[in-house]
This record gives structure tokens, sequence and C-alpha cells, in this order.
């Protein structure tokens, strides 16, 4: 870009004085549309790392320091090397993850031979997936190939994803899955 | 003298961070959208979509072409939106003096019986149905006056969108599209002396999207009410 990010910024701080101290002309002052202090004059920063796929942008996150303590924007960090404040459209909507009313808050269950899906607990979820998984691993367990070779592997199971995990948390996944003997790993990063 | 936009349309991917972009940072609500054999989704602009990533499938020597056109408000040197609506209220449009944003107010309910092809030469206000008030792109003005690049330009990951003072803007779209020629023998810069937000085509303007560019120009003279009512949305229309 031609207008390297401090030009502008120096640029743009005589503006602001502009338009805190002049006004911004006649036409405006009866309107709604008068210069504005940004929302985030007075939020709390905090960056991140986007949370998709590995490029691994760096945002900004605006926390209200009043009222609600939320996230109220977030925006890519113009002061970070990999993205230097660009964001694509899944990393633009990323304030979205946090504060979405269409946020699915219970696990759902669908029954077999429905269509409708049920809210349940989170207890009872889990319990249900763990007994699913050591039944499959307990039927389909071998601990020797047809060479006789020790393998201590399932072939029955498989594990795709996530995106939303970060770096910790992926090996703190693949330990777990690698120690239950699952050999089909694959996170969505290397698709 | 103001702000500029120049979109380097050789360099979108059609990404849509601008499109998301905008709406996050407006907290704009979401439209549905629909499976209509195109990426582009919402179909079109409307009052709570400002910027809008537009596809277009060309079958031509070279092949297929997928052209991108990030359409959004053009921030018209002398708008004539403003001319019409001043008719109406003269508080309904404003021209904010330091970017020369071109900003739409509630004022714009009084605004009656027109279209969004009538009111801009590039079809780009949508209104509210239920309230009668128009809105559209405002360059992020809130974000400008206080040092930052609107929300669009910042998340361009492809250096597509550029911001700036509008004779640096200026410059670096001549210089862009020096260097498309040669590559693009048609390349071509839309409507630079009359808007804020230009574009750097590579093919035809009017391949991209009907209203890319105003063939009839904008009007250098203010029109009177009378001679906009007698049918004058006309010159702005494309034949």
């Amino acid at each position: 870009m031609k207008v390297c990010r401090r030009d502008f910024l120096k640029l743009a701080g005589v503006a602001t004085a502009g338009a805190a101290f002049g006004g911004l002309g006649i036409d405006l002052s009866p309107t709604a549309a008068q210069a504005q202090l940004l929302k985030t004059r007075w939020a709390k920063e905090t960056t991140t790392v986007c949370c998709y796929c590995s490029v691994g942008c760096g945002l900004i996150v605006h926390t209200a320091k009043d009222g609600s303590g939320r996230a109220i924007n977030i925006e890519g960090d113009p002061d970070h090397p990999i993205n230097e404040g660009s964001l694509c459209a899944k990393g633009a909507s990323l304030w979205q993850l946090a504060e979405n009313d269409k946020r699915v808050m219970t696990p759902l269950y669908r029954a077999p031979y429905t269509d409708k899906w049920e809210p349940i607990s989170w207890d009872y979820a889990i319990y249900s997936i763990a007994k699913r998984i050591k039944q499959t691993r307990d039927e389909s367990f071998q601990k020797t190939n047809a060479k006789g070779q020790v393998v201590n592997r399932t072939e029955a199971m498989a594990s795709v994803g996530s995106a939303a995990l970060d770096n910790e948390e992926c090996w703190l996944y693949q330990t777990f899955l690698r120690a239950l003997g699952l050999v089909y790993i694959e996170h969505q990063a290397r698709i | 003298m103001g702000k500029s936009f120049f979109i380097d349309l050789t360099r979108c991917t059609a990404c849509r961070g601008c499109q998301v972009a905008c709406k996050q940072w407006k907290k704009l609500p979401a439209t549905e959208t629909q499976n209509w054999g195109s990426h582009q989704n919402p179909v079109d602009l409307n009052f709570v979509t400002y910027k809008l990533v537009r596809f277009n499938e060309l079958e031509d020597k070279g092949g297929l072409q997928w052209l991108f056109f990030p359409d959004q408000c053009r921030h018209c040197v002398e708008p004539p939106c403003k001319m019409m609506a001043d008719s109406y209220d003269e508080r309904a449009v404003i021209k904010d003096e330091l970017t020369g944003a071109v900003i739409y107010t509630q004022f714009t309910k009084a605004i009656e019986g027109m279209t969004g092809e009538e009111l801009c030469p590039y079809n780009i206000p949508r209104m509210d149905e239920k309230s009668g008030v128009w809105s559209k792109c405002d360059m992020c003005y809130d974000r400008v006056h206080n040092g930052l690049m609107p929300a669009c330009v910042q998340s361009c990951p492809t250096g597509a969108m550029n911001f700036g003072d509008r004779e640096e803007m200026i410059e670096l779209a001549n210089k862009r599209l020096e260097e498309a020629k040669k590559r693009y023998p048609e390349a071509a810069l839309g409507n630079v002396d009359d808007v804020r937000v230009f574009f750097l085509f590579q093919k035809k303007p009017d391949l991209y999207h009907k209203w890319a560019v105003a063939e009839a120009g904008i009007p250098s003279a203010p029109l009177t009410r009378r001679s906009l009512l007698a049918g004058l949305g006309a010159p702005f229309r494309r034949a």
C-alpha cells in the first residue's frame, strides 16, 4: 500500500483534532451524524490469534469496561506480523463466535429414525459418548497385526477436526486419541 | 481534498473479508442468504448490507473469467443523491467536510417515491420498507476521524482495497493502471474525477456490474427537483 500505516495515522491525527475542535460545518449540527467518538474508545484491548485456519492471523478484541464486560468488537491487529490488520471473511466474523444469539447452548441429540433434534444435558451427552467409545473400542481393539507385531490400535474410529482448537488443545486431544489407540487422526489445519 | 478509496480489482480474490468486516464493525444484522447459483450473497445490497462482493462469470478467448466486484457507495465528489435529497430535506444527506464522506441520516425518511437507481448513478442506496429511511456506506467516518482505516480496507488481505488522502490514491491508481495494462490491455480506471471510490478494472466495467461506472458521468450543476421529477433519473441510467 502506498500510504503506510504510520503516515496514515499521522495525517488522521491532524484530522481528528480538526473534527474535535473545529466542528464539521453547519450542515451537521442538526443531525445524528456528528463526529463520533469510537465505540471502542474506552474499551479494554486484548490481542488474540484467530482460531480458524493455520495462517494464524492476529486480532484485537475490544471488551467493554463497563456494563456487560463482553466483547464489543474484534478486528485485525495492524501490528501483527502475519496479517498486518487484514482478515478473511471467517476471521472478520470472529466476534460472533463469542457473541451470538444463535449459539447452541446445550448438546443436541437426534435419535435414530427421527428428524428432530432434542436438547440434552452435558452429563448425559458425555456419558453416552463415553459409553459408545468404550463399546466400539472393546469390539474392534487389535493387540497385534497379522504378522504378530504389537499394534494396540482400533481402526473403527476416526477423528476429524476441530478447527476451533488451538495448538495446546490439539496436543491434549491427540494425546487422548492415541491413548485410545486411534490411528485415523486428522485436523482442519491440514485440510 | 479529503479521502479516497482505490480498489484494485486485479488483486481481489472475493474472500469477502470486506463485506463481513463492514457488518462486524457496524453490528448490522445478517440477511438471509439463498442458493441461487452464485457465491454472491446476499443477492443484492440492502438496508443492512452496505458492502457486497458481486460475482460475474464470463467466457472469452482466455477461457472462463471470474470477475469480482466489491460494490459500495462511491462517495461522489458532487453527490447527485444529495442534490436530490436536498429538495426533500436538507438534513437527509450530508457531506463530511473533512473526509468527503457522503452520509445518510434518519431524515432520508423524507425522500419519497424514489428508487435507488433514480437516486444514485451507481444504484447504491437502499430503503428500509418499514421506516422509509435510506442507508448506505458512510466511509466508516467515525473510524477515519479517529485515525483508523475503514473496516473494509483494514480487513483486505490482498491489498485490493486502499484508502488514504485523495491525491495519493489517484497517484497510486495511475501507477497500478500502468502496471496492469501490461497484463490486461483493457484495464481502465472508473470515474476517478467524479468519485472517491475508484476501481481498477481489468475488463470492461459493464462486465462486472451494470452500475459499475456511471456512463453519463455526474452532472456538474445541481439539478432542480422539477427537472428530476421530469423523468431525469434517466441520464444516470445506462442505456
